[in-house]
């Protein structure tokens, strides 16, 4: 298989956009800040992007209003992602574009909101009754709407691998000749559902995440948006990157806790590396899921001791922008193909003191080194696995 | 154009509880009594903790595994809803809006999209591909063509489940249905199934189609049941010989079903 990746950009705490964030990655500094959420009480560090709130809606996307919606808007202003679109358009044909988004919760911040102003009969009062918002399908809608492209629109929701997952959709999609490009991407916004259904799993920290450091305690919830055009290889011949692999998989084992022997990402990394028809050691970096829970982090690299031989730097890039679920596939997608740009390896920030009985050793400095292959992994609840595999275009 | 084939389908809602039953409603039969929802694939213990949408989707990814004789381990899973679990959403929201902290962590694992693509993996041992899609009013065409691309391009079975749930006050406003439904199918490659019963040619197009008529179920009152926009299609699969129907991608553009049934689907139970 051979996708071009065109046009990219990621929108989190680490960066409104590309340079925001390359800034960010290289100066080692952390995006994440105490939890300062209008009505949550919960003694945790938070990815929150500055001045979503703020972001006004076009006129004629008011009635989608929400936070996620506003996040979706305000990553599509960025590193001239929409003039790109533009031009694929006027290219193909905005009917020969779909458009697949990844997500969590969707739109589920307006949902609580509503609840909180329930009318009398119970129901949801008048400002609140949007239909295409209170559903999973908000984020996907809104982009379609936003961007004009035509094509099918679909949201994947499969917890934290949600926006990897979109990238293995749009593979088969544009292969298959259902259209000639897709539009993938990512969004998901802080609300009450996750940062207290995270706390009642107790996997929320009460200081910064360390992943993979042995003082670990939890995540962090952040948030994003992220998006990248996908397209046959002739329509971007100045596309610097491509889609090599996808592996997707099920642990079958729990709701909430990964495989103990990681079996499916075990699974998911081998069969990105199948497709892309690369050996461990042609990956010279990976952008692991490392969230700074005990489990993933402990398991995750178990699975990189299964997989890679110690040839393959690996990091987490979790405590620049927190663990933004639905959309972190993207956003870590993005990130990987930045590092690829400036052949710079981020080392896992707060790392200070790697887990010693970790089974396989992670980058914790940044490292100045070029990378031709380089794979992202996205773990989500459900044990549901998604890895994918990117090359130069050039190579 | 895209070709495959309908190897195995299962549906389950009050009214009925197999494609057997489902047949006899499409004829004007309605069972006297609610049909109760028991999958006993999800072991005794993990069935307890499944909340109701879980188990609407595992009696039809069951039912559907089993007409078309083919081990659940073996199939790659894309789960359609445009909702979820809304009891769970209904859950979440009440609880966020009085008491915050209070909130079930087995609720919470369990209002993930994938929640049944997670039981259902569980239970069966399948660790291929597990997708939770969703496109509002397009839910049902998309799960479809998902499943037949996904079919087709990977070259495997390919379980395709979208359901509804009956709807709750707080919603009524913009999705009222007092109905649950949920259905399956077993989408295979072409020619790569023994028990496949019919054969699908899909298209798409900038035409734009609405989804067709519901099929007469009795005083079945589907309302804004958007799981009840697969019933047309699987109405075509319990009528022999050749039918065609358009399903819409978007308000511009549709795809064109032609289906030829050659024989019948297998009863999923005995």
């Amino acid at each position: 298989m051979r996708i071009a990746i065109g046009t990219y950009t990621a929108t989190s705490a680490a960066g409104i956009g590309l340079a925001a964030m390359w800034e960010s990655l290289s100066a080692r500094r952390t995006g994440l800040r105490r939890n300062d959420i209008d009505g949550c009480d919960l003694d945790t560090w938070i990815g929150r992007v500055d001045g979503v709130e703020d972001v006004s809606l076009p006129s004629q996307l008011t009635h989608l209003q929400s936070r996620n919606n506003q996040l979706a808007w305000l990553g599509l202003q960025q590193d001239g992602m929409l003039e790109s679109l533009t031009r694929l358009k006027d290219q193909i044909g905005a009917e020969r574009i779909g458009v697949i988004m990844g997500t969590s919760t969707s739109s589920i911040g307006r949902t609580e909101e509503a609840y909180t102003q329930l009318l009398p009969s119970g129901f949801m009062s008048e400002a609140f009754r949007q239909p295409q918002v209170h559903n999973l399908h908000s984020p996907g809608h809104f982009v379609a709407e936003a961007t004009g492209l035509a094509g099918p629109s679909m949201t994947v929701s499969t917890a934290c691998s949600s926006s990897a997952k979109v990238f293995a959709s749009a593979s088969r999609w544009i292969n298959h000749g259902l259209v000639d490009a897709v539009l993938v991407g990512g969004i998901d916004s802080l609300c009450m559902s996750i940062l207290y259904g995270f706390n009642s799993l107790e996997l929320v920290s009460a200081n910064m995440c360390r992943p993979f450091d042995r003082r670990r305690d939890g995540i962090n919830i952040g948030e994003g948006a992220g998006y990248a055009i996908l397209a046959r290889e002739d329509l971007l011949p100045d596309a610097r990157f491509r889609l090599l692999g996808y592996g997707e998989s099920a642990d079958a084992y729990h709701m909430s806790h990964p495989h103990p022997e990681g079996k499916g990402a075990v699974m998911a990394m081998g069969q990105a590396l199948e497709r892309a028809g690369l050996s461990p050691d042609d990956i010279d970096y990976v952008n692991l899921h490392g969230t700074a829970s005990q489990a993933n982090d402990r398991i995750e690299a178990q699975a990189l001791a299964q997989t890679f031989t110690g040839h393959t730097q690996a990091s987490s890039t979790k405590a620049w922008a927190g663990h933004a679920l639905g959309a972190a596939g993207i956003l870590e997608a993005v990130t990987t193909l930045e590092a690829m740009t400036h052949g710079m390896m981020p080392g896992t920030l707060n790392c200070d003191e790697p887990e010693p009985d970790s089974a396989y050793a992670v980058l914790t400095d940044n490292v100045e080194r070029p990378i031709r292959h380089a794979m992202s992994n996205s773990f989500g609840f459900g044990g549901n696995n998604a890895a994918l595999v990117f090359g130069q275009a050039h190579d | 154009m895209t070709e495959f084939d309908v190897a195995g389908v299962g549906v389950w809602s009050e009214h009925f509880s197999s494609w057997e039953q489902f047949c006899s409603v499409l004829a004007g039969d309605v069972s006297p009594e609610p049909c109760a929802l028991k999958p006993e694939t999800i072991p005794a213990n993990e069935r307890r903790r499944a909340p109701l949408s879980v188990k609407m989707a595992v009696e039809v990814m069951d039912q559907a595994c089993r007409s078309a004789g083919l081990e659940p381990a073996g199939l790659a899973t894309v789960f359609a809803s445009v909702y979820g679990d809304i009891q769970i959403t209904d859950y979440m929201c009440r609880t966020l809006a009085s008491a915050p902290r209070a909130v079930s962590p087995t609720k919470f694992h369990n209002s993930v999209h994938n929640a049944s693509t997670g039981y259902w993996s569980m239970a069966t041992q399948a660790h291929g591909p597990a997708n939770a899609i969703s496109a509002y009013s397009c839910s049902a065409s998309m799960a479809l063509l998902e499943g037949a691309v996904q079919a087709v391009e990977e070259g495997i079975p390919v379980l395709v489940a979208m359901q509804e749930m009956a709807s709750l006050t707080a919603f009524k406003p913009i999705y009222d249905t007092e109905q649950a439904l949920s259905t399956a199918l077993v989408l295979v490659p072409p020619g790569s199934c023994a028990s496949a019963f019919a054969t699908v040619r899909l298209a798409t197009s900038g035409d734009s189609h609405d989804y067709p008529d519901l099929p007469a179920t009795a005083d079945i009152d589907w309302s804004d049941n958007f799981a009840a926009k697969m019933l047309p299609f699987l109405q075509v699969l319990a009528t022999p010989g050749e039918s065609r129907l358009h399903m819409p991608l978007s308000a511009h553009s549709s795809m064109s079903l032609d289906v030829t049934v050659h024989g019948a689907a297998e009863q999923a139970r005995a």
